[in-house]
C-alpha cells in the first residue's frame, strides 16, 4: 500500500481513538475501549485538547508557545514526544 | 404435572446455584442473586442452592431468603431431581438460575422433567453446550470464522519435556478439561499442572500458546435463534492468584463485541454466557473460552443499567420487549471479602437438615 495511504489511515485512527477517550479538568483520562486510565499535567490536557479539535501537531505546539513560556522548538519536539507516546498507547 | 405459576415474575420464587464465596475464585450465583433482589420491581423470593456447608449464599440473608443443600453434580441428574423436588414442594420454584460449569448438563438433562413441575430456565441445548466444551472449541472457532489460540490435547506428561522440538515453546498455558488452567515456564512445572488438573478433572488436558494482549470478558443472553441482548463488556483490571478478576471496569471495543456477535450467530445460544477473549498485541481478538453462565462479575450488569438476570427472568415470563441502558464505559468494580456471621444454630440447621429459612421468612415458606 502506498505510504501516503497508510500514513493517512494511521492518522485517521489516531483521531478516532483521541476522540472517544474521556477528559477531565484534572487531567484524568479514561480509555472506554481498553478501560486503561492515565494523568496528564496542564500542558498535556492542553495539547490533547488541541489534537481532539483535529490540529495539526505544529498548531498544538503554537497553543502551548500562547499560553507558556516556552520556544516554538521546544514545544513542538514536546507536543512530537507526547504524540508518539500517545500512538503508543492508544 | 404442574402448570408454571400464573404469577409476574416480580413474584416469583427464584432458585439461584453457585453462591459459594470462595475469595479467590467465587461463584456467580451471590451475585446473581444480589442483581435479582436490588432490583427495585422484585417482591418475589430469592432461594439460594449451595453444595457445601460453607458456601456463604446459605447465610446471606442480603442475597437469598433461604438456603438448601444440593448433592454434588457428580452424583448424577436423579439425586437433583430427587432434591429439588424437596425442595420444590417448600418452596414452590418458579425458576431454577443454575451458575455453575459443571451442574449445567445435569439442568439440560432436566429441563422437561422441571418444566412439568412448572419450573422454568433459560438454559442452552445440549448440543450447544457440547459445542462450546473446551475441547471442541478451536473446531467450533474454525468454523465460525474466529480467531482462537493454538490448543492441543494432551494424555502424556512426557510431551512437555519434547514440546519446544514440537514448535511448542514455553511459556505455555496448562488448562483443565472443565475448569481451572496455568500458564508454566518449563517442564518441570508442566508436568506439575498436568498432575493437578488430570487429578482434579480427569484426562485430558488441554495446552494453549500463550497470546499476549488485553483481556476482555463479555456477558450477555442468547435467544436461542444466534441473536443476543444486553452485552456487557469488562477489561480485568485486576487478578487473583487464579486469574479472577477481583477488579474490573465496563469497556466498548467494536471489535471485541462484533466477535461476539459472530459467536452468538454460529452457536444460537440460549440463555446467559460469558465469553473471554484476548485482544492480542497483532490487533486480532482471539476467543479464549466460552463459559456456560453468568460470570461472578455479573453485579456489574445492574450496576450500568442492563441488569441480566432480570432479563432472565423477563425472557422467562415471555417478555421480549426488554429495555436496556445504553452501554456505559467507565464503571469499575472492585471485589472484597467480609465476614458474614452466622449463628450456630443457622449452621446445624444447614449441616443437619440441609436447609436454611430466617425467622422472619418462615411464615412466607409454610
Amino acid at each position: 500500500m502506498d505510504d501516503n495511504i497508510v500514513k493517512a489511515t494511521e492518522e485517521e485512527r489516531l483521531q478516532e481513538r483521541l476522540s472517544q477517550l474521556a477528559i477531565s479538568a484534572t487531567g484524568f483520562l479514561f480509555d472506554p475501549q481498553t478501560g486503561q486510565s492515565y494523568t496528564l499535567n496542564r500542558t498535556g490536557v492542553l495539547a490533547l485538547e488541541c489534537l481532539r479539535r483535529g490540529s495539526s501537531i505544529e498548531r498544538a505546539a503554537d497553543c502551548l508557545c500562547q499560553e507558556y513560556d516556552v520556544t516554538p522548538e521546544v514545544a513542538l519536539s514536546s507536543v512530537e514526544a507526547f504524540v508518539l507516546q500517545l500512538r503508543r498507547y492508544l | 404435572m404442574r402448570k408454571p405459576s400464573n404469577k409476574s415474575w416480580q413474584h416469583w420464587n427464584i432458585a439461584v446455584t453457585g453462591i459459594n464465596a470462595r475469595v479467590e475464585s467465587p461463584g456467580p450465583g451471590c451475585a446473581v442473586a444480589r442483581c435479582i433482589r436490588e432490583h427495585e420491581q422484585f417482591g418475589g423470593r430469592v432461594i439460594g442452592l449451595g453444595y457445601d456447608v460453607l458456601d456463604a449464599g446459605l447465610y446471606a440473608r442480603d442475597f437469598c431468603h433461604s438456603g438448601y443443600l444440593l448433592p454434588y453434580p457428580s452424583a448424577g441428574e436423579d439425586a437433583l431431581l430427587d432434591r429439588i423436588i424437596e425442595i420444590h414442594q417448600k418452596e414452590g420454584l418458579d425458576v431454577i438460575i443454575p451458575c455453575l460449569d459443571s451442574e449445567i448438563q445435569n439442568f439440560i438433562r432436566l429441563q422437561d422433567r422441571l418444566s412439568l413441575m412448572g419450573i422454568r430456565m433459560l438454559i442452552p441445548e445440549r448440543d450447544q453446550f457440547q459445542l462450546r466444551a473446551k475441547d471442541h472449541l478451536s473446531a467450533f472457532c474454525k468454523k465460525a470464522g474466529v480467531d482462537v489460540p493454538e490448543t492441543k490435547c494432551v494424555t502424556d506428561p512426557s510431551f512437555f519435556e519434547y514440546c519446544e522440538e514440537e514448535g511448542w515453546p514455553y511459556p505455555i498455558i496448562v488448562k483443565g478439561i472443565f475448569y481451572d488452567a496455568q500458564i508454566v515456564y518449563n517442564a518441570f512445572d508442566a508436568k506439575a499442572a498436568f498432575s493437578r488438573l488430570v487429578g482434579t478433572w480427569g484426562y485430558p488436558a488441554l495446552v494453549q500458546r500463550v497470546i499476549r494482549g488485553d483481556e476482555f470478558n463479555v456477558s450477555a443472553i442468547g435467544d436461542g435463534e444466534g441473536g443476543m441482548m444486553g452485552t456487557v463488556m469488562m477489561r480485568k483490571r485486576g487478578l487473583t492468584d487464579k486469574g479472577k478478576a477481583w477488579a474490573g471496569v465496563t469497556v466498548v471495543d467494536d471489535a471485541v463485541g462484533g466477535v461476539v456477535t459472530k459467536i452468538m450467530r454460529a452457536l444460537k445460544w440460549r440463555g446467559p454466557l460469558e465469553v473471554e477473549m484476548m485482544k492480542g498485541l497483532d490487533g486480532n481478538v482471539y476467543l479464549i473460552e466460552i463459559n456456560p453462565r453468568f460470570p461472578a462479575w455479573i453485579y456489574l450488569s445492574h450496576s450500568v443499567g442492563r441488569n441480566l438476570p432480570i432479563a432472565v427472568l423477563k425472557l422467562l415470563a415471555g417478555d421480549t420487549d426488554i429495555t436496556f441502558a445504553p452501554p456505559a464505559p467507565g464503571t469499575f468494580f472492585i471485589r472484597y471479602a467480609q465476614e458474614l456471621i452466622v449463628r450456630l444454630d443457622e449452621f446445624e440447621s444447614v449441616f443437619v437438615g440441609g436447609a436454611i429459612t430466617s425467622k422472619e421468612d418462615k411464615t412466607a415458606v409454610a
